[in-house]
């Protein structure tokens, strides 16, 4: 659907982008994960066309569009701060679009009242002034006035962002949702490793201008292919001990990490395989839902998570037993 | 056939558009702002001596020893003065109203703030009308002390006096502004840590204050050093009456006065181009900046010792006296008859409407004993033919003029936007600010003088000449409005978030589309009120008016100046002084309205605008379905 092939873009001097290759298939949502800096939203105004790359083509449908503009794309923007006219209501920021291709009116009409409806906007908001609405609501006509002139791929640049956190949930479920009834090609920014596991088909991991990874949630978090990855997506225990990596049969010079969730605590399964681990309980973090253990091991505090079941709860100073299987452990090429 | 290259190549009608731009914008900057004032400086050195010859420093030579000094040397005095007037009234009414607990501080705020409706050549012959020798107040004050000199309000006493209650409008404005910013958790942190109210509002309020009140220290030190309205009406020799006065004097009266004035208004440069570097430097360095992350709004401070608290209260009722009783006389005595407004002594049987409207005949008896009439000698503001034609031709230069300023800084500021860091549009800001470097008379003087001949790229026009003199105070109005109208606009440009005109690219409108349909209505508010308080300022502009001095270029405040000298001359003009205050009060509505507007209904945005609506249909249905109508009532329900 959407391709880059060795895509290059220049600030001056600065390399922001290289060499990205990304192919994005017909009704996926891909994300586009990564820190701040790492060339997430280049790539992203790339391929609507707000920037030209240096090098390498953008292709839309098999389309080379690296050179087409803006307007010529078919590409829908969402943007991080929803970007709605502050000057019109909402039903007239639905309907610039529809009004700039010259439509006659009651086709607009028609469309603003039908795409609405879709994403859930009473008649009553199409009157009212986009300062008059809620976060959410705002959210929605963005998407409406983005789907409205009918994209083949809509591009939202951390729609999220902008929202306090229950919002930010309530919205991410909806928009999934949407995206799944609207069933168009999403490409999605964001800088937040839970949003992007959440709502995607399939994530690039972005670090610096490079792409570290390509690939489905569960393969990007179970199976992160660099240590970058590893470290970005969810929270990471480093083995660096050389005791216990020795007691697991692993390489000292190369690094090592396993999940907090992959860490046993007082695990009674008979697994030969399992290294048995003595330690104390230095502190807790009591998340509701699970608990968070800070473990002293002889030569290192490791972090473990435990479903908070009301019923085991180890305090500070308590002697535990921490098991971790070899095969449980990520391991990454050492420096040099 | 093959065509050739150049036969091929077609005139791009970006670059078309771009030349176009450059060339007319430098013309308007070199013609109407370089020029016209190189002219001045260059007059200062090409004077000729007695023979004929050019004498590069005859007229320095000329001002050093003769007694021009003296005017530069009032002029500074004044300026230094009022700095210190004006800043221990303008503290004060701030302070008094934002800081301590005084009573009534709402309406005492109203009082300090009648400034911003009443000033310029108004506000001073307000005060003129009240204080002079035989002035109402005056008279109270000698029945009251009898030793009292009848003559107090006249030279440099009258100028300061009137000029340090009528320059207190920045304080109030944004001293208040700043002393509304401070963290009250700062105030609470030092009382916490033993420090006492006084302690406090000298080393932790102050200081955060002191970057705002060094502007304006600079600001009023410039109006000082620049007044026009109060010198020339109060009779004080400073520079730019004096100006004035040479621009319109002939080498037959007197040596050099074109060069002369010239040289005036170059001093006058030399002072305020120093005096807006040092203030451009010392806002570079910032400003304190609170840190706080949840700031606590202040809390006014009650006056612990009761002594001190009841002095405050009077200081403070003693200034609101002070700057409401012109206020609240004007318009009294713009409701009394001629004979009442003449004596300045209230009647309370003479209550007349004939200051404002309509046309009365004045009936005297003559020295034979016979009863003879004058027809026509009362006329309200608004059938005096004098008067409603300087409000005709104030409204329409001011209103063109500040239509003028706004296109130009809205086209340019945009452009700058758009080329944001690029050296052309640092180049496009600095020539708009040019004429804030320049003082007013300079510019106007420059003008004067060097469009008093035929120029040739006005297409050979003198614009000085006759009616063409409306062209000039235009462009002289445009002139210097153009560095308020940029920053005021400038501002408001800021609040354009880039991806609004990215999401308008992206929904496929041009660059022209987007500038009319999204970013214009975003910036319209401010641009209107921007046109606004330039209309306002211009509508009783003195300054530029009187520099121009032409009977086709009478503006409403040289009217509403010369009903000072003409009451009662041949028997006309009868409510002359009647119909200054009714005058007065008549900027007065026009001022309030126009910052209503500009405040109150301007500052709304679609939204507040919207619901302000849905609000009143509400209403509306309600006194509809009271009164038995069947009405549609709305379902809505809000979320």
């Amino acid at each position: 659907m959407i391709r880059l092939s060795d895509i290059v873009v220049k600030f001056g001097d600065l390399e922001a982008l290289h060499n990205i290759n990304v192919d994005v298939r017909e009704g996926e949502f891909f994300t586009f994960l990564g820190p701040s800096g790492c060339g997430k939203t280049t790539t992203l105004r790339t391929i609507t066309g707000f920037i030209e790359p240096v090098s390498g083509t953008v292709s839309m449908q098999g389309r080379d569009i690296t050179h087409v503009p803006i307007e010529k794309r078919n590409i829908g923007i969402v943007f991080q701060s929803y970007a709605l006219f502050p000057t019109m209501t909402v039903h007239d920021n639905i309907a610039f679009g529809l009004k700039i291709k010259k439509m006659k009116k009651d086709e607009i009409e028609q469309k603003v009242q039908e795409i609405a409806r879709k994403v859930d906007l009473k008649e009553r908001h199409l009157k009212r002034a986009v300062s008059q609405l809620s976060g959410g609501q705002q959210q929605r006509v963005a998407i409406a006035r983005a789907l409205v002139t009918e994209p083949a791929v809509i591009c939202m640049d951390e729609p999220l962002s902008n929202l306090d956190a229950k919002l930010r949930v309530q919205l991410r479920n909806e928009l999934k949702k949407m995206q799944k009834d609207f069933g168009i090609t999403t490409i999605y920014v964001t800088h937040d490793q839970e949003e992007a596991l959440t709502l995607s088909d399939r994530i690039a991991v972005f670090n610096k201008g490079y792409i570290e990874q390509i690939g489905t949630p569960n393969e990007i978090y179970n199976h992160s292919a660099t240590e970058f990855v590893a470290n970005f997506i969810g929270d990471i225990n480093p083995l660096t001990d050389e005791a216990i990596l020795k007691k697991l049969g692993l390489n000292t010079q190369e690094h090592h990490f396993i999940r907090l969730e992959r860490v046993r605590v007082n695990d009674s399964t008979q697994d030969e395989q399992i290294c048995q681990l003595p330690g104390a309980i230095e502190s807790r973090e009591y998340y509701g839902l699970y608990i968070k253990y800070y473990i002293r091991l002889e030569n290192q505090v490791i972090k473990v998570i435990e479903k908070n079941d009301g019923i085991r709860i180890y305090e500070a100073g308590e002697k535990v037993t921490v098991g971790i299987h070899p095969a449980d452990v990520m391991t990454y090429p050492g420096e040099g | 056939m093959q065509k050739t290259a150049s036969s091929n190549r077609k005139p791009d009608p970006a670059l078309l558009y771009k030349v176009f731009g450059g060339v007319l914008f430098l013309y308007l900057f070199l013609g109407f702002m370089v020029v016209p004032c190189i002219n001045t400086l260059t007059s200062v050195f090409t004077a000729k001596d007695a023979s004929g010859n050019t004498d590069p420093f005859a007229v320095i030579r000329f001002f050093l020893a003769g007694s021009m000094p003296s005017f530069v040397w009032n002029s500074l005095k004044l300026a230094v003065c009022l700095v210190v007037t004006v800043n221990i009234v303008g503290i004060s009414i701030v302070l008094l109203t934002e800081y301590f607990d005084i009573k009534g501080a709402k309406i005492l705020r109203m009082g300090y703030m009648t400034t911003l409706i009443y000033s310029g050549v108004a506000l001073v012959t307000g005060y003129q009308f009240l204080y002079d020798s035989n002035g109402m107040l005056t008279k109270w004050f000698t029945d009251i002390l009898p030793g009292f000199n009848k003559q107090w309000f006249t030279g440099f006493n009258a100028v300061l006096f009137t000029m340090t209650f009528a320059c207190t409008s920045n304080h109030a404005l944004f001293l208040r502004n700043a002393i509304r910013g401070i963290d009250y958790n700062t105030v609470e942190a030092a009382r916490n840590m033993g420090a006492k109210p006084f302690k406090v509002l000298l080393k932790v309020v102050m200081p955060t204050l002191l970057p705002t009140l060094f502007s304006l220290t600079v600001m009023t030190f410039i109006t000082g050093l620049c007044a026009m309205s109060a010198p020339t009406l109060l009779g004080y020799n400073s520079i730019n009456p004096e100006i004035v006065r040479l621009a319109g004097s002939t080498t037959a009266d007197e040596s050099f006065p074109q060069a002369r004035a010239a040289l005036l208004s170059v001093i006058l440069a030399m002072f305020t181009i120093v005096l807006l570097t040092v203030l451009n430097h010392y806002e570079r360095k910032g400003h304190y900046l609170s840190v706080s992350k949840t700031k606590a709004k202040l809390v006014k401070q009650k006056i612990q010792n009761p002594a001190a608290n009841i002095l405050a209260h009077i200081y403070a009722y003693i200034l609101f006296i002070i700057y409401m009783t012109p206020v609240v006389m004007i318009i009294v005595f713009s409701f009394q008859n001629w004979s009442a407004v003449r004596t300045k002594s209230l009647d309370f049987s003479g209550w007349t409407l004939s200051n404002y409207f309509g046309v009365e005949n004045y009936q005297y008896t003559r020295s034979n004993g016979k009863i003879s009439t004058r027809v026509g000698a009362i006329s309200g503001v608004f059938a005096n033919e004098k008067t409603v034609g300087g409000i005709r031709l104030s409204f329409l230069l001011s209103a063109v003029a500040a239509a003028l300023a706004c296109v130009i800084v809205v086209i340019a500021v945009n452009y700058i936007f758009k080329h944001r860091n690029k050296k052309r549009a640092v180049l496009i800001e600095g020539c708009l600010l040019f004429p804030w470097l320049l003082p007013t008379i300079l510019i106007c003087y420059s003008f004067r003088i060097f469009f008093n001949n035929e120029v040739w790229y006005v297409f050979g026009q003198n614009l000085y000449y006759k009616e063409n003199v409306r062209i000039l105070i235009i462009l002289a109005y445009t002139v210097v409005k153009l560095p308020f109208a940029l920053r005021m606009i400038k501002a408001a440009f800021y609040a354009i978030d880039d991806e609004l005109e990215d999401a308008a690219r992206n929904l496929g409108a041009s660059g022209l589309v987007t500038f009319l349909r999204i970013k214009l209505p975003i910036v319209l508010p401010s641009v209107l009120a921007v046109f606004a308080l330039n209309f306002n300022a211009l509508f009783t502009e003195y300054d530029m008016g009187a520099t121009f001095q032409k009977s086709e270029g009478t503006t409403y405040a040289m009217v509403i100046q010369s009903m000072c000298n003409e009451e009662g001359r041949d028997g006309m003009n009868m409510n002359a002084s009647g119909r200054r205050c009714a005058s007065t009060v008549f900027i007065m509505i026009v001022s309030g309205l126009i910052l209503y507007l500009v405040y109150g209904v301007g500052s709304r945005d679609l939204g507040e605008r919207l619901a302000i609506r849905e609000r009143r249909s509400k209403k509306l249905q309600q006194i509809r379905k009271s009164l038995g109508f069947k009405t549609a009532v709305a379902e809505e329900t809000q979320e």
